[in-house]
């Protein structure tokens, strides 16, 4: 069957703001099963609108989404959160519950499954306490469920937003750029656990970069995005200054090499 | 069409409408403000020859023939182009150059500085200030200030006893407002209720709602509540909890609206439901400020309290106004001092409290 090959298939699809800004401009893509596709592309080209789409963070104004063969768009009610469930998303900002400890963020990726009296007075069963567990210690966090989420570096908080994803058991990763606003240092200390999940799991992976060397280093393939359109497509070996003009336009290029985003 | 370009064209065809309604009102108040300065200054008499105070100049202005001019004068003041000549409405509506001339070498700065001047007159007429008696007549008062200044120990032990009256009635009203407030305050907050058309009909009702009970005074809610429960403390709890619900729903849902959204989408991307949402993307955001609004909100409700009686809503406001009307200044003293203390007490009390939560 070649359709479960297809995790992700996006079909003419066109997101517009108020404004009117076209964040998306009848885009159309397919991202293979166990593939780790980056996305890049100018701040404001329509990155972060796309994986939004995906998971119907966002409601595309045109055009359809499919994931494994299920469809995205027009999916309401419970048959929507179990798509999003099998989603797991990592944003730029962390988005943790910052007063709430790590190991009831972790938790909070069982939500879909967890009945709505144990969510409310977050008394999650032991079973999912272990598993929870098991995901922190996959992170390498295993001995921080205690502290309160701020209480942690950034790089830490981001590995602990890859639990609560995990624990979600997705089929599929979005990550807007997930080490943007970390430590350079410490930017593969997310990245590798990624990774991991795509290399050893299969897992699909769809990620938004702005380093070359994360790039070519953890992508399988490459697409641009410049105004909501797709202006790029290629191995990540094929990236180099030669393909900057296709994707950033002229005046990225004039402004001076790498300081382009 | 979209949706934007319809709102933008919408207001294209309001703007000159919002222009002549803004200019017209400024023109028609500052014509009628002048009018009555000129006929009190003019020395003009009553039949009984007393000089007319100014609620009966009232009477005498040409509201219809003001409007007219105000209205004809805004229809060709609207249409001035240029930093220099252009109207208030159109200034306000449209914006100006901020690098425009001084107000000083404008048409709408002068214009708004007289407009400020007359209201200044106009106040001091309407509101019939007597510098002449505030300055020479403090020995009429001499009385009071003794009795305030030598409080008596005879309501003392009353005063004390309706004190913990007052601060009860202020916990009750604050503790049944809360829950209420909880939960109406999330469908008063626009960022929960942009959905659907259902949801969003419901913020604009329970806005409006929230609006008009806050827009009553708890002392006007008391006097509905004495005629629906009788005199007494009962009375004033209602009144305050009502205002209370619609004070802390406001406050509490405009937390609501500044929330980060980050953990609201993080929640939203695992699958969970609307309510899981709010248990986890929201409430944990809200709860500090919540509580802080809350605790102010108890401070403001036992100030109130302290009055409230005075229409017969319970606490030490029902047996202050009695003493006052018969000219008890020691006993009056004695209550006014136990209020003070409470009121400053209070005050220390929940900004140290916020202080500690924030
Ligand atoms: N919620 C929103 N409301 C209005 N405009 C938005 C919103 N989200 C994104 N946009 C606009 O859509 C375009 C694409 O934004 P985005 O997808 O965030 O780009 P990127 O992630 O590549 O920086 C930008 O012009 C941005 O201003
Ligand atoms: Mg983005």
């Amino acid at each position: 069957m070649s359709e479960t090959n297809i995790a992700i298939r996006v079909e003419h699809v066109t997101t517009i703001f108020p404004g009117p800004v076209r964040a998306l401009d009848d885009l159309s893509l397919e991202v293979k099963r166990g593939e780790f596709l980056v996305v890049i592309g100018l701040s404001g080209s329509g990155k972060s609108t796309l994986l939004r789409c995906i998971n119907r963070l966002q409601d595309p104004t045109e055009g359809r989404i499919w994931i494994f063969g299920e469809e995205m768009t027009g999916a309401k009610g419970n048959q929507l959160r179990k798509l999003r469930a099998s989603i797991g998303m990592i944003f730029q900002q962390f988005n943790l519950v910052k007063r709430h400890s790590v190991m009831t963020n972790v938790l909070s990726g069982a939500l879909s499954r967890t009945s709505l009296f144990r969510s409310l007075t977050m008394r999650f069963s032991p079973d999912e306490v272990r598993r929870a567990q098991a995901c922190l210690d996959r992170v390498g966090l295993g001995d921080r469920g205690g502290s309160r989420a701020d209480a942690l570096s950034g790089g830490q908080q981001q590995r602990v937003a890859v639990a609560r994803a995990l624990m979600q058991d997705p089929k599929l990763f979005l990550a807007d750029e997930p080490v943007a606003s970390l430590d350079p240092a410490l930017r593969h200390s997310v990245m590798r656990h990624l990774e991991v999940l795509n290399r050893e799991e299969g897992l699909t992976v769809v990620c938004a970069l702005h380093d070359v060397d994360l790039i070519q280093r953890y992508a399988t393939r490459l697409i641009g995005l410049r105004d909501g359109r797709l202006v790029y497509e290629g191995e990540p070996q094929g990236f180099n200054a030669h393909t900057f003009k296709e994707i950033y336009g002229e005046e990225a290029e004039v402004a001076s090499g790498l300081a382009w985003i | 069409m979209s949706k934007g370009a319809r709102r933008s064209a919408w207001r294209r065809v309001l703007e000159p409408f919002q222009v002549f309604l803004i200019d017209a009102g400024l023109i028609g108040l500052g014509i009628l403000m002048v009018e009555l300065l000129v006929i009190s200054f003019s020395g003009r008499r009553s039949p009984t020859g007393f000089l007319l105070p100014a609620e009966e100049i009232l009477d005498l202005l040409h509201y219809g023939r003001a409007a007219l001019g105000a209205a004809l004068a805004a229809l060709v003041w609207g249409r001035a182009e240029g930093g220099v000549a252009i109207s208030p409405g159109a200034a306000l509506i449209r914006g100006v150059d901020a690098a425009g001339p001084p107000w000083t070498r404008t048409l709408r700065g002068w214009f708004s500085f007289l407009l400020a001047e007359a209201t200044f007159f106009t106040g001091w007429l309407v509101t019939e200030v007597q510098l002449m008696q505030f300055l020479t007549q403090f020995d009429k008062a001499q009385d009071m200030v003794r009795g305030l200044l030598n409080p008596s120990s005879a309501v003392l032990h009353q005063g004390l006893v309706l004190l913990v009256q007052t601060i009860f009635l202020a916990f009750m009203a604050t503790a049944f407002a809360i829950p209420m407030a909880f939960v109406i305050a999330f469908m008063a907050a626009r960022n929960l209720t942009r959905g659907t058309f259902w949801s969003r009909s419901l913020y604009t009702f329970t806005r409006t709602v929230m609006n008009l009970t806050r827009a009553v005074e708890p002392l006007v809610w008391a006097l509905i509540f004495i005629s629906w429960v009788g005199i007494g403390p009962f009375a004033g709890v209602l009144a305050l909890w009502l205002h209370s619900i619609a004070a802390l729903t406001k406050l509490y849902s405009e937390q609501i609206e500044n929330i980060d959204t980050g953990p609201v989408d993080a929640i939203t991307a695992t699958g969970g439901s609307m309510l899981q949402v709010m248990r986890y993307g929201v409430v944990p955001q809200v709860i500090p400020p919540f509580l802080s609004f809350t605790i102010y909100r108890w401070d403001i409700n036992v100030r109130m309290s302290t009055i409230i009686g005075f229409v017969g809503g319970g606490g030490i406001g029902y047996i202050l106004k009695p003493r006052v009307d018969l000219g008890q200044w020691g006993e009056v003293g004695t209550l006014v001092l136990l209020i003070a203390g409470t009121v400053w007490a209070m005050d220390i009390l929940s900004a140290k409290i916020r202080e500690k939560i924030v």
